[in-house]
């Protein structure tokens, strides 16, 4: 895919933008990589593995298709292409539910340094990021999983020792995302300035990790103790809640993205299930209560993927989008609630079949709801939601 | 919008529906706020006008079609030998869009099922003569057209239909019974499936036929709705003379035609945003009964309206990407479908959230504004799930034709038309 296309101007950058035919043809190479490197069995074995992915099939994703540096600033060695664009190839690995960094390293803490408007955290981490050399992560480690960084709340904080931009940590991050094997973490901390983003060497610096037996077989957690380690200021002390807030608009569009990806798989799956299989001498899918489920099915996935879609214009800044806030919070809403209604229904599409643990129905149907649930589930953006429509 | 074609001789067409609009309408007064207490208190979907008022409304409607044809904006899409401008449907869409920010008379009495579906049945079945004689005075507003499809006995089994029609002379006698025939009452023309030949197989012996709804023996009935108004007729066709010219397609190839009007069936039953009902349950306005209600801080309360704006929202963005598709040039995909569906859930979820808050004040009017005007919008939600094809159809319809799914074994599109009744009892 070529960069400059079509180019949006915007305060600081410039976004380059893929044509249809350049979509679909990102698309197409995604999914073709995928099929023939990450096929079921290839990712009942990456979850099987003490890493949680394959390193092999990351790194390839890196230097043969250059997919970390796809959405990144093209200052930070990264082609400068958008939500829109990176939304393509995360539907994808949600489709087959690839084991990977890649949402925590370029959704999750890429954005977070970029919002965070550091440079010279920029110019040291995205580069690597972008190279698919660095992984990363982020976390906000709020009471009860919580992702809103409420001063004097969070799990870690700074202690007295340490200056200026080298500050000391301690406390626990419960949940973090591919936090087991992540090289750096950005975390927001509580210090006297209230709460603030810092990055951890987790290569060098001590952090104690514990990978967390998890619901998501295809996504792990781990928890981060910190006792005594140092870590940098990356932006303004005190500057976390904006850099927060541009996250989650960020990341729960890319995760709509990923989870219109795996309904459509449940949804695919379940409908050549009902062609096939038969019982009263004829396939189910020719009984309207088998055929209306999965009817019910389709429509939840188109809507959550127009729901995704413009979730990510809205958020690309693309003229004509509705207010970003407002569009990522009906995606993250409409995409988790279809992907985890799709996922079971799936499930009782296929029977006692699709209960066994053989069967690749179960991997979505935890997938689906650990995204869910994490950044705060139903309760929590049902409420942003209206939050950020102004009620 | 990136994808949107640079067309120079749109901005023409802009510049010249502009001006025919500044002239001849006024700007509408747009505005989201809602002022809880003021401005009217109603919440209709469906016309609850009393004859005179209704009679008012459709003169209005007729008198701006014509205005709007005379203009050249009537027909934007149809053939210029029949008076259209021979557009795109993009310059449609454009003049829709245009026309929105206008306070112009409702003109759906036409549009709906006349100049929607009708109109284009006729463009592509009709004879040269007839289509002459009546899309130009269709889309000037003279002629208001009725579909006479559904019956008693075929609603979605539409080809179960049993008007009979037979040669009589140079033309055909019509002998049945139409029903939930919207706006018949003020039609002048009908368009009537009717069975020719009951030893073919179902939909193989059907005939359409365009229909004087002042001839002889046509008798038009209002059936009264659930909502007490009365939009929607039960037709009686006794011996009704219909000359053969005024057949549409072949004989026997009447399904052919019904197709056309089916396909040409506004999937989407109204703007989601547009029109009180819209408004009403919009978040907005929700919010507002919300307040007045001492219930915004009601977790179970805001709860149900986060979800439900989510869907509305996701609705919303749903035609926005159908109509970036269409701009795109692209085949439609099932978008329609799945709109109307979620727009007939969401337009039903508001009315019973509002119902919810409400309370005892909807079980009788107490004279409180925004309390028991909600029941008009409540009494008429149950039709949005089964006009323009019912969920059930719809949802047969998206599971064999996107997805594929295989259609239930069948014994009536084989046998002929006479049998089946037979067989049917048979089964039983």
């Amino acid at each position: 895919m070529s960069t400059g296309t079509g180019t949006t101007a915007d305060a600081n950058t410039t976004r380059a933008e893929a044509s249809d035919a350049e979509l679909t043809e990102l698309r197409t190479s995604v999914r073709d990589f995928l099929a023939s490197k990450a096929d079921e069995a290839a990712v009942r074995a990456a979850v099987d593995s003490e890493r949680g992915y394959d390193d092999k099939v990351w790194a390839q994703i890196a230097a043969e298709l250059g997919l970390p540096a796809l959405a990144l600033p093209t200052a930070y060695g990264g082609d400068g292409y958008g939500l829109v664009e990176l939304s393509v190839v995360l539907g994808e690995m949600g489709r087959v539910l690839l084991p990977s960094p890649f949402f925590s390293t370029v959704v999750l803490a890429a954005t977070a340094i970029v919002a965070s408007g550091d440079t010279a955290a920029a110019e040291r981490l995205l580069p690597g990021i972008a190279a698919g050399t660095t992984t990363a992560t982020f976390t906000v480690p709020g009471r009860a999983g919580s992702w809103e960084p409420d001063a004097g709340t969070l799990g870690v904080h700074v202690t007295g020792s340490g200056s200026g931009t080298e500050v000391v940590l301690e406390g626990t991050a419960p949940l973090v995302v591919e936090g087991g094997t992540a090289d750096v973490v950005l975390i927001v901390a509580d210090s006297p300035a209230g709460p603030t983003l810092y990055e951890v060497d987790l290569t060098t610096a001590g952090a104690t990790r514990t990978t967390l037996r998890g619901l998501d077989l295809t996504r792990r957690i781990a928890r981060m103790d910190f006792w005594d380690v140092p870590a940098r200021l990356v932006g303004e002390p005190g500057g976390a809640a904006p850099v927060v807030a541009r996250v989650l608009d960020v990341a729960t569009t890319a995760l709509a993205a990923e989870q219109v990806g795996g309904a459509r798989a449940c949804l695919e799956t379940a409908t050549a299930y009902a062609k096939e299989r038969m019982q009263f001498g004829r396939p189910i899918g020719s009984f309207q209560a088998v055929k209306h489920k999965c009817a019910d099915m389709l429509t939840r996935v188109q809507v959550a993927d127009a729901a995704a879609t413009e979730a990510a214009r809205a958020v690309d800044g693309v003229p004509a989008s509705p207010d970003p806030g407002v569009a990522a919070a009906v995606a993250h809403a409409v995409c988790s609630e279809a992907f985890m209604a799709v996922a079971a229904e799936n499930i009782q599409v296929h029977g006692g079949i699709g209960f066994t643990w053989e069967h690749p129905a179960h991997l979505y149907y935890r997938r689906a709801k650990a995204s869910q649930l994490l950044f705060g589930g139903p309760a929590v953006y049902y409420e942003r939601l209206l939050h950020r429509a102004g009620v | 919008m990136p994808s949107e074609p640079d067309d120079s001789g749109m901005d023409q067409f802009v510049a010249e529906a502009r001006a025919f609009l500044d002239a001849n309408a006024t700007r509408a007064h747009t505005s989201d706020e809602v002022v809880w207490g003021e401005g009217e208190d109603r919440i209709t979907y469906f016309s609850t006008d009393p004859p005179e008022v209704e009679a008012a409304k459709v003169a209005a409607a007729k008198a701006w079609q014509k205005v709007r044809y005379d203009n050249g904006f009537g027909w934007i899409t149809g053939p210029s030998e029949f008076g259209g401008r021979s557009l795109s449907s993009l310059h449609d869409l454009v003049y829709d869009g245009l026309e929105a920010e206008y306070d112009v008379p409702d003109t759906a009495v036409l549009s709906l099922i006349g100049l929607g579906m009708i109109g284009p049945t006729i463009l592509a079945h009709g004879t040269e003569e007839l289509k002459r004689r009546y899309l130009p005075a269709m889309y000037a507003g003279d002629v208001i057209a009725c579909q006479l499809f559904s019956e008693p006995g075929a609603g979605s089994d539409l080809a179960g239909l049993t008007t009979r029609a037979v040669r009589d002379g140079d033309g055909w006698l019509l002998e049945g019974q139409k029903v939930w025939t919207s706006v018949a009452h003020h039609a002048a023309i009908g368009l009537a499936l009717c069975r020719t030949d009951p030893d073919k197989p179902k939909h193989k012996g059907i005939t359409a036929f365009v229909v004087d709804m002042s001839a002889p023996g046509v008798d038009i009935r209002p059936l009264r709705q659930m909502t007490g108004g009365a939009e929607f007729n039960e037709v009686f066709l006794t011996d009704v003379r219909v000359p053969d010219d005024h057949r549409l397609g072949p004989v026997d190839g009447g399904w052919g035609v019904a197709l056309t009007t089916l396909m040409n069936e506004r999937a989407s039953v109204g703007g989601e945003g547009a029109g009180a009902a819209g408004r009403a349950v919009g978040l907005p306005f929700l919010t507002e009964l919300l307040r007045a209600n001492g219930r915004l801080d009601d977790a179970a309360a805001r709860r149900r309206l986060a979800e439900l704006y989510a869907d509305q929202a996701a609705t919303e963005y749903l035609n926005h990407q159908a109509l970036r598709r269409f701009r795109a040039g692209r085949q439609p995909g099932p978008e329609a479908s799945v709109s109307k569906l979620m727009y007939a859930q969401n337009l039903t979820r508001g009315a019973h959230l509002a119902a919810e808050i409400v309370g005892p004040r909807l079980v009788a009017d107490t004279g409180e504004w925004g309390t028991f005007s909600w029941t008009e919008l409540l009494l008429a939600t149950p039709a949005l799930r089964i006009l323009g094809g019912t969920e059930e159809i719809m949802k047969n319809i998206l599971a064999e034709r996107v997805l594929g799914l295989p259609k239930e074994p069948s014994i009536d599109t084989k046998s002929p038309f006479r049998e089946l009744r037979r067989l049917g009892r048979a089964e039983a």
